[in-house]
């Protein structure tokens, strides 16, 4: 990962190795809006090194200088650095560090124009050959793209000491079979090692805080399991509505956009045993083994344990909201979910007969991501059960957005004559404990990547993992099996969801 | 400037306030808890650590609190400032308050504190964090057991991080002994007017002061920059292998940056202190000199002028050669001492820079 270089302080934040970023879809929206951004932060946070250069390679018309001015216009629309990052181009502008290759991805010439600018780069710049490819562009275009680079041989680093690497964006597939393709077609270029799928929701710093909160501390690990916790609910809760994505939506609706990835992420780690170490794949490991441990859904469990969900107009934070059919993009009969509530176990020896259930919808009352576990009753309660109406059981809430923290919740003595007890929350705020301001999520990433740890990013077999858990209920939806519940924007979901938790004596939480 | 003023800097709104002349430290810290029950009301804590600074006077007092206003919401959760005179107040005694309606002998002697208290809320994130100062004003003979002042206000459990800003602890003050980290900074203290053997032996106070527990230099914490920039000029296969072969170096800058920067690169990369150059400058500059395969290469960090602006740059003979300038961040002490007050343990780093700076002096 980091060379022996003593001047480099073991506590201090790591540099980025001089090295060459190829960003593909440099004229796209996640170009300008999250890794310009984080690339103009590194820069002004002195994580980037005075050898580095970006290459842009996209179809639109530009040069060097162009592409550079329009991304550093993008990034001051969106509130960049200011002061401190003038320089930061400038310095770029002086340098020849921003390059531009106009090109089609399919077209073998473009390969050929993108290597000798990195050769330049690496003769005039020292980059020594590091590269780091950033595929910014549609899925259809990942195998095209990872086909030319190992035609071209831009796939394996040309000396020992350096590094070639590849972050893919999601989705990774559209179920398990097209990721099993996509990952073999990858693969015929990059060995697994170089590859690094990048999901966003672990770049935050919350999410990453499971982990501290899990294995830093003697007092929660103890209760982690079955023999305390009744149940577990999952909620990625989002206000808005598709927006503008209402055709990218149509294709792949809630279950591929949220549950595949983000909630099975959230899951491995709430699920996941202690590592024995925190090395990259130390912590993978145990990821895919928890993952590996849930109950595939039979066809009968996709009708009785699975619920789907669509928007209709309502009320959304005081505003009146459009149904999902009336969107922008969107068929008027669409049958696509944008909510999906589900129950899941899983086999083994922390968590059976645990039920985990997820949530996840469009169009609910507030964006929030929370996980929650409901503990088990006491055995025995010496109370009245008029003393102990207001008590509910204890929960133990992870925040992760938009409050990140804690929260605690467990039953106190309600002050006065009589002895009544009602349940508390304590809680615990992220933002109001530390000194230290958080990085960005893609900026954390993209300084990983750079650097060499894998340990946020997604192995292929984490992946094959969730689209195994995800697969049957699309082949079940795809049949029409399952019928199709309806919910007013503004609501905690349909009806049926509900029901899911009725049935079992249990409610769903109000985050 | 005024407490308005810094107040609508930092987005910090002040919620409750409390003063009292001539008062028993019990008196302020009932006062404070009354205060913090109305807080808890209006705004979220968690609490990270105390904060003490000790300055001589009012004007030094606002000063510190400027700074810890200016960490926002990255303030500690507790500050405390120590208001405390210098010994030799012989003459006249008028601005102390106390006394004049008492009237016995030696009321110099008399132990005493004014206090002020207030608790505050930023915002931060969208939700109003707290966080409370206490301005003590001591006499007497109290000045010489701060210890017993400041111990009542400590937040239970949590780190006590003591804050001297321009000036080195005697070795007996009691407030070693509670402190769980000092924070100094040598270039105020070599600046503040003293003789030049009183400069000389900064240095080897503070090395004496660290090996009895943590200390945080903030003119350490400001050569952050120079050093990561240097480290950073050293990664990757073409530019990793000049380490092996440092020729020169030479740092120019303030007396203890030039000499702590100097001692760092020396003991880090074992370069005799005979190839270690230093000289005089308003502002710092780190040159280091190397060779591979014949070729040299100077790799140089530099500020060069008021400007705040850092250039680093590598030119090797004949290849690759890459700059870049970067825009230092404003308001320093805030920033320096914010820095500091994330880091909790020993700073081996900066004990290994003030042990070469010595080798430095003692070859100068």
């Amino acid at each position: 990962m980091t060379t022996d270089n003593p001047l480099v302080e073991p506590s201090a934040d790591r540099v980025a190795p001089p090295a060459v970023l190829v960003v593909f879809g440099a004229s796209g929206d996640l170009t300008s809006r999250k890794l310009m951004p984080a690339i103009e932060q590194l820069a002004v946070r002195r994580l980037l090194p005075a050898a580095f250069a970006v290459v842009g390679v996209a179809r639109t018309e530009m040069d060097d200088d162009d592409f550079r001015e329009r991304m550093r216009t993008t990034v001051e629309k969106m509130g960049g650095g200011g002061d401190e990052a003038k320089h930061v181009w400038d310095a770029f502008a002086g340098s020849g560090a921003f390059r531009y290759v106009a090109g089609d991805y399919a077209d073998p010439s473009t390969y050929e124009q993108l290597k000798g600018v990195l050769d330049e780069l690496d003769r005039d710049r020292g980059t020594g050959g590091n590269r780091l490819y950033y595929l910014a562009t549609p899925p259809a275009t990942f195998p095209v793209i990872a086909e030319h680079l190992g035609a071209e041989g831009l796939n394996t680093p040309r000396r020992d000491d350096a590094f070639v690497r590849v972050v893919i964006e999601k989705p990774f597939g559209h179920d398990q079979a097209s990721a099993a393709e996509l990952d073999e077609v990858v693969h015929r270029s990059f060995e697994e090692s170089q590859v690094y799928r990048i999901d966003h929701y672990l770049g935050k710093e919350t999410v990453q805080n499971v982990l501290a909160l899990r294995f830093a501390n003697a007092i929660f690990e103890p209760v982690w399991n079955r023999r305390y916790v009744d149940h577990v609910q999952v909620t990625v809760a989002e206000s808005l509505g598709v927006g503008h994505r209402g055709s990218f939506y149509e294709q792949a609706g809630a279950l591929r956009d949220i549950v595949q990835n983000h909630v099975m992420q959230v899951l491995a780690l709430t699920m996941m045993e202690p590592p024995a170490t925190f090395d990259p794949d130390a912590i993978r490991d145990e990821k895919v083994k928890a993952l590996r441990a849930v109950t595939p859904f039979g066809r009968q469990d996709v009708v009785t344990d699975v619920v789907r969900g669509q928007y209709r107009a309502g009320w959304v934070e005081g505003e009146e909201v459009l149904s999902y059919r009336q969107e922008e993009g969107v068929h008027p009969h669409s049958l696509r979910e944008t909510y999906v509530a589900m129950k899941l176990h899983v086999d083994n020896w922390r968590w059976a007969g645990v039920p985990f259930y997820v949530r996840t919808g469009k169009r609910l009352p507030k964006r929030v991501t929370e996980v929650a576990m409901t503990f088990k009753d006491v055995p025995h309660l010496p109370f009245a059960s008029e003393q102990a109406e207001g008590l509910e059981p204890d929960a133990l809430v992870l925040r992760i957005q938009p409050d990140e923290g804690i929260t605690l919740r467990f039953g106190a003595k309600v002050p006065g004559q009589a002895f009544r007890v009602r349940s508390v929350s304590m809680d615990f705020f992220y933002g109001a404990a530390f000194l230290e301001e958080p990085p960005e999520a893609y900026e954390r990433l993209l300084l990983d990547a750079l650097v060499g740890d894998p340990t946020l990013f997604i192995r292929s077999d984490e992946v094959a993992q969730a689209w195994r858990i995800c697969d049957p209920l699309l082949a079940a939806w795809e049949e029409d099996d399952v019928p199709l519940a309806r919910y007013e924007s503004g609501t905690w979901g349909p009806a049926e969801a509900h029901e899911l938790l009725a049935r079992d004596g249990r409610r769903w939480r109000r985050p | 400037m005024s407490v308005a003023a810094r107040q609508a800097r930092a987005n910090v709104t002040t919620i409750g306030s409390w003063e009292g002349d001539d008062v028993s430290v019990s008196a302020v810290e009932a006062a404070l808890s009354e205060l913090r029950r109305h807080e808890q009301r209006a705004a979220v804590r968690t609490s990270v650590l105390t904060l003490v600074a000790v300055v001589p006077d009012d004007g030094a007092a606002s000063a510190a609190l400027d700074v810890v206003y200016d960490l926002g919401a990255r303030h500690p959760s507790r500050t405390i400032v120590l208001v405390v005179e210098a010994d030799d107040d012989s003459d006249d005694d008028s601005g102390g308050g106390a006394g004049e309606d008492g009237g016995e002998p030696g009321d110099r002697q008399h132990s005493g504190i004014d206090a002020a208290a207030s608790v505050h809320v930023v915002e931060h994130g969208g939700r109003a964090v707290c966080f409370e100062d206490v301005v003590l004003r001591v006499r007497g003979t109290a000045r010489h057991h701060l210890d017993s002042v400041i111990e009542p206000f400590a937040i239970p459990d949590l780190p006590l991080v003591v804050w001297l800003p321009a000036r080195l602890p005697a070795p007996g003050d009691p407030l070693l002994a509670v402190a769980d980290r000092i924070v100094v900074d040598s270039r105020a203290v070599a600046g503040a007017g003293g003789p030049g053997g009183e400069r000389s032996s900064v240095l080897p106070r503070i090395q004496a002061l660290a090996r009895r527990l943590p200390v945080t230099d903030l003119s350490w914490t400001r050569l952050a920059p120079w050093r990561s920039l240097l480290a950073g000029l050293f990664e990757g296969p073409v530019y990793s292998p000049f380490l092996r072969e440092i020729e020169e170096v030479e740092v120019v800058g303030n007396y203890g940056p030039r000499y702590l920067l100097g001692g760092w690169v020396s003991q880090r990369l074992r370069v005799p202190v005979t190839r270690v150059r230093l000289a005089p400058a308003d502002h710092v500059s780190i040159t280091v000199t190397a060779v591979h395969r014949h070729r040299t290469g100077v790799f140089k960090v530099a500020r060069h002028g008021a400007e705040r602006v850092i250039h680093s740059s590598i030119e090797i003979d004949g290849g690759p050669s890459v700059s870049q300038a970067l825009r230092m961040r404003h308001q320093w002490p805030a920033l320096a001492l914010g820095d500091a007050l994330t880091r909790m343990g020993r700073d081996e780093v900066y004990c290994e820079a003030l042990e070469g700076a010595l080798r430095l002096r003692a070859v100068a």
